[in-house]
């Protein structure tokens, strides 16, 4: 029994004693500052130690965009900053190159064995130049505006910049925290009045239009809303269409552009739903 | 010479300490109750204001003030209106502490002057209560066993964490806990002869347990099926004789108690039967509110089985439980040996033999009259059985159960005691001064860790986990709930917006109520310039207090301020609590 206590004491010390000091992480961020080129993915592990990597690090390397990312596969490397030995899921399955130790902080240099490059983002088209919003035959004019935001239960920020739509229905970049509380930068598209049209100018095209869709957490947790509907169209010519379901969270899609490899057209997507709260957001890329 | 001395007074106080435990014991209780005390007070200002304090000292002020219109206007104070004026809000929480929390701020804070600050003054009462529960614990402790299981079952509990956190607060969690411990303890001396007073007494404890909070209606599912096994042989020769003889404890607790709640619970004086429903309705089909368990936010049922057990072992002190365990292997052999010998007595009365013990039988533990064995089990069964049901929500984290810790704590100290008693049987040939010594060094050993990690803890108790899990740290890696209630906006404001933010500054407060950041900065725990405001947008600077399901609101001041790092950040052993941004 007194060992059990003295063990305890002894464990306490340590965890309490074993904290990584700023220096460290101060060390690891100068490192990579040097290293990371901006295609890169700098991520940070364990999940809880991210607003500390936000801190330390600083929103010019701890970007929005990082820290909301769609998914791993655009970034060919990543560089993994971890405390206790912490792995972070999104590097899964990739290859080692390099790891130093900076004190309590460990960066690891990952590379992915099958990246998918981006050629356009539909994300960073938001914007009066290249999109164009509609419902209906009425247009939502670009607006630059105060953010929107509000405590727990009030949804995801809307953005200052966006488009807006009458009836109350707007589009604009926003960060979403999807069904497991992750983080996504998305367009913030809710189908206010059941529809909403988005018209992006000139996207170049690859072999295929990979993307992700989810409603905010509180808005599909409870799995009462109804679907919301995203269609993909050039001309015409369908591309493909997919279904969110509440409960489906952070939903990937893709569809096969081969035909349009190589070319540069307008690309609309037709977002539509008939339920209330439809706090819908995407992204979509074409790769 | 100083060991002499020492020796001499050690001797002197186990001379003092051998006789039955009496008097000297409520001392040496009092004692333990009032340190603890002390460093509860001394410790408050620490700690920030949760959510529920906001509104229960808010509802304090309006109960204190109807006592004193009471007082002065008498009349004018029994009309229904001023009645439900009154004691209308926070009618979801029967009355007793917050009229404790109120009347200890008019009195010590707003008349007296004794203590400087109002929220102090609110906290006492709750305080106060559980050094009371510390007193308690070692009387039952000394009584039920021995001295030494009562003293290091009152260490034990008073040294679990979350217990010195919730301790601290104006709310109803530790005091429900004292007045579980207390209907317990009372209800056991109760069955132990035929004393009016002592049944009177479980009537109007039991009834100050009910109007301390709603676990108090599980109570007699412990108290009533122990008394009726312990007189279970009285009933059976008086339903024999045609009478029922119910224990009078019982008929106590089942008059006097609800006598009591509806007494001192002015709002129940009118449309009581409906104000009573809604009341249980209420608690019955509470809402849910979201927490991180296992990294997995829940925000409705079913709630998880485990939830209770992880959060026993993740939060209470290790020593603490591996003492728990003896002290229930030892109960649970004493338990199988009498019912052992009660088999082999009933086989026998069966085969026509005698019903005594025979020498067949070996050595039957004695008989306990009272049976406090059941009544700890008991008791302890009915405090934590409902978390496992999957209707209960579990938002509480620990503090929902925390009546079943000070019975925890007696086991502990039982497994103290038996432990003790093992080292002094391994070691025949020391003499009293070496003994004395190394039955210190095992006091010392037991009581280090739990010492060292609730006072580690403060005032972050909620984020706080024990060494077995790898402390916060280890916590946040098992995705354990980080707080909630919001009260770390103080410990933002002292670390870092009361120097760094701008004059006048509006400060988005997350979780924080009105309220709460109000009183921080009447108290000059927060600047008194620095604005609270509702939504990110509206701010220069904004505070989340990290929870799993709080990142929402995270992401939501990204867009807000533009920016996604924090200019500061709260830790607790390296852990995220507050991120505190400030726009760019």
């Amino acid at each position: 029994m007194p060992a059990v206590g003295l063990l305890e004491l002894g464990a306490h010390a340590a965890q309490v004693s074993s904290v990584a000091p700023e220096r460290d992480w101060n060390a690891a961020r100068d490192y990579v500052a040097t290293q990371a080129k901006r295609e890169d993915l700098v991520t940070f592990a364990p999940a809880w130690a991210d607003p500390i990597g936000r801190q330390r690090f600083g929103p010019d390397i701890a970007t929005i965009e990082r820290e909301g990312l769609p998914d791993e596969s655009r970034f060919p490397r990543a560089f993994e900053v971890a405390i206790r030995d912490a792995h972070a899921p999104v590097v899964r399955g990739w290859r080692r190159t390099d790891e130093r130790r900076f004190g309590g902080v460990t960066v690891r240099t990952w590379e992915n064995p099958a990246p998918a490059p981006v050629i356009d983002d539909l994300v960073s088209a938001i914007g009066p130049d290249r999109l164009h919003v509609s419902v209906g035959d009425r247009d939502c004019p670009f607006v630059h505006g105060s953010p929107q935001s509000g405590g727990l239960g009030f949804g995801p920020a809307v953005p200052g910049d966006r488009f807006t739509c009458s009836g109350g229905g707007f589009v604009g970049v926003s960060v979403v925290a999807d069904l497991d509380y992750v983080a996504r930068r998305c367009i913030y598209a809710p189908p206010a009045g059941g529809s909403l049209r988005l018209r992006f100018a000139g996207v170049r095209f690859g072999r295929s239009l990979r993307g992700h869709h989810a409603l905010y957490v509180e808005a599909e947790r409870t799995k009462q809303g109804a679907p919301v509907t995203i269609s993909f169209s050039v001309g015409s010519t369908a591309i493909g269409s997919v279904v969110h379901r509440d409960g489906e969270g952070w939903k990937p899609f893709e569809f096969d552009t081969s035909l349009l490899a190589g070319t540069q057209e307008d690309l609309t997507a037709d977002i539509t739903s008939s339920g209330d709260r439809r706090m819908y957001c995407f992204e979509a890329a074409t790769r | 010479m100083k060991a002499t001395l020492a020796s001499q007074a050690v001797t002197a106080l186990r001379r003092g300490f051998s006789g039955p435990v009496g008097w000297r014991d409520h001392v040496v209780g009092c004692a333990i109750a009032l340190a603890y005390l002390a460093w509860l007070l001394s410790t408050a200002p620490e700690l920030g204001f949760p959510r529920d304090e906001g509104f229960y000292f808010q509802a304090a002020t309006q109960y204190a003030a109807w006592w004193r219109m009471l007082l002065e206007r008498g009349s004018d104070a029994l009309q229904r209106g001023a009645i439900d004026s009154a004691w209308g809000f926070n009618h979801e929480h029967p009355a007793l502490m917050k009229t404790l929390f109120g009347i200890s701020e008019y009195l010590l804070h707003q008349k007296w002057h004794l203590l400087s600050e109002a929220s102090t003054a609110f906290r006492l009462p709750g305080m106060t209560f559980a050094a009371a529960a510390v007193w308690t614990t070692y009387v039952f402790g000394a009584r039920a066993w021995n001295r030494r299981t009562g003293l290091s079952a009152a260490i034990l509990f008073a040294l679990m964490p979350r217990v010195f956190f919730h301790a601290h607060l104006a709310c109803f969690d530790v005091p429900i806990t004292a007045m579980w411990i207390l209907c317990v303890y009372v209800h056991w001396r109760a069955q132990a002869g035929r004393s009016i007073g002592w049944a009177l007494a479980v009537g109007i404890v039991y009834g100050l347990a009910l109007e301390t909070k709603h676990n108090a209606w599980l109570i007699p599912v412990a108290l009533v099926p122990h008394a009726l096994f312990v007189h279970r042989r009285a009933i059976a020769r008086g339903l024999a004789a045609g009478r029922l003889s119910l224990p009078t404890s019982l008929v106590s607790m089942a008059i006097v108690g609800p006598l009591v709640f509806y007494a001192l619970w002015p709002y129940l004086w009118s449309d009581t039967f409906a104000r009573v429903q809604w009341y249980v309705e209420f608690h019955l089909n509470h809402e849910y509110y979201n927490i991180e368990f296992l990294g997995k936010n829940y925000f409705g049922p079913p709630s998880p089985k485990s939830y209770l057990p992880v959060m026993v072992l993740a939060t209470v002190p290790a020593v603490t439980l591996l003492l728990f365990g003896v002290g229930t292997v030892d109960r649970a052999i004493v338990g199988l040996r009498r019912l052992d010998a009660w088999a082999r007595r009933l086989l026998r009365r069966v085969a026509g033999g005698a019903s005594r013990p025979t020498a067949t039988d070996g050595d039957v533990p004695p008989r306990d009259p009272l049976e406090t064995d059941l009544l700890l089990f008991l008791s302890l069964a009915v405090a934590v059985g409902p978390f496992f049901l999957p209707a209960t929500p579990i938002f509480g984290g620990t503090k929902h159960w925390m009546p079943a810790y000070p019975i925890l704590a007696l086991i502990a100290g039982r497994g103290f005691d038996i432990v003790a008693s093992a080292m002094r049987a391994a070691l025949p040939r020391l003499d009293a001064r070496r003994w004395a010594m190394a039955e210190g060094a095992l006091w010392t050993s037991v009581v280090a860790a739990p010492l060292a990690v609730t006072a580690h803890s403060f005032p972050f108790g909620l984020s706080a986990y024990v060494p077995l899990v790898g402390g916060t740290a280890g916590g946040a890696d098992l995705g354990l709930n980080r707080q909630f209630w919001g009260f770390t906006s103080q410990n933002a404001a002292e670390e870092y917006l009361n120097t760094n933010a701008p004059r006048g500054a509006p400060v988005f407060i997350h979780d924080t109520t009105w309220e709460a950041w109000g009183r921080m900065q009447q108290e000059g725990r927060v600047r008194g310039d620095l604005r609270a405001v509702g939504a990110p947008g509206e701010a220069t600077m904004a505070l989340v207090q990290h929870e799993l399901h709080m990142n929402e609101v995270d992401y939501s001041i990204w867009v807000a301020l533009g920016t996604d790092a924090p200019a500061y950040i709260v830790e607790h052993d390296g852990v995220p609590i507050v991120s505190v941004y400030q726009r760019k």
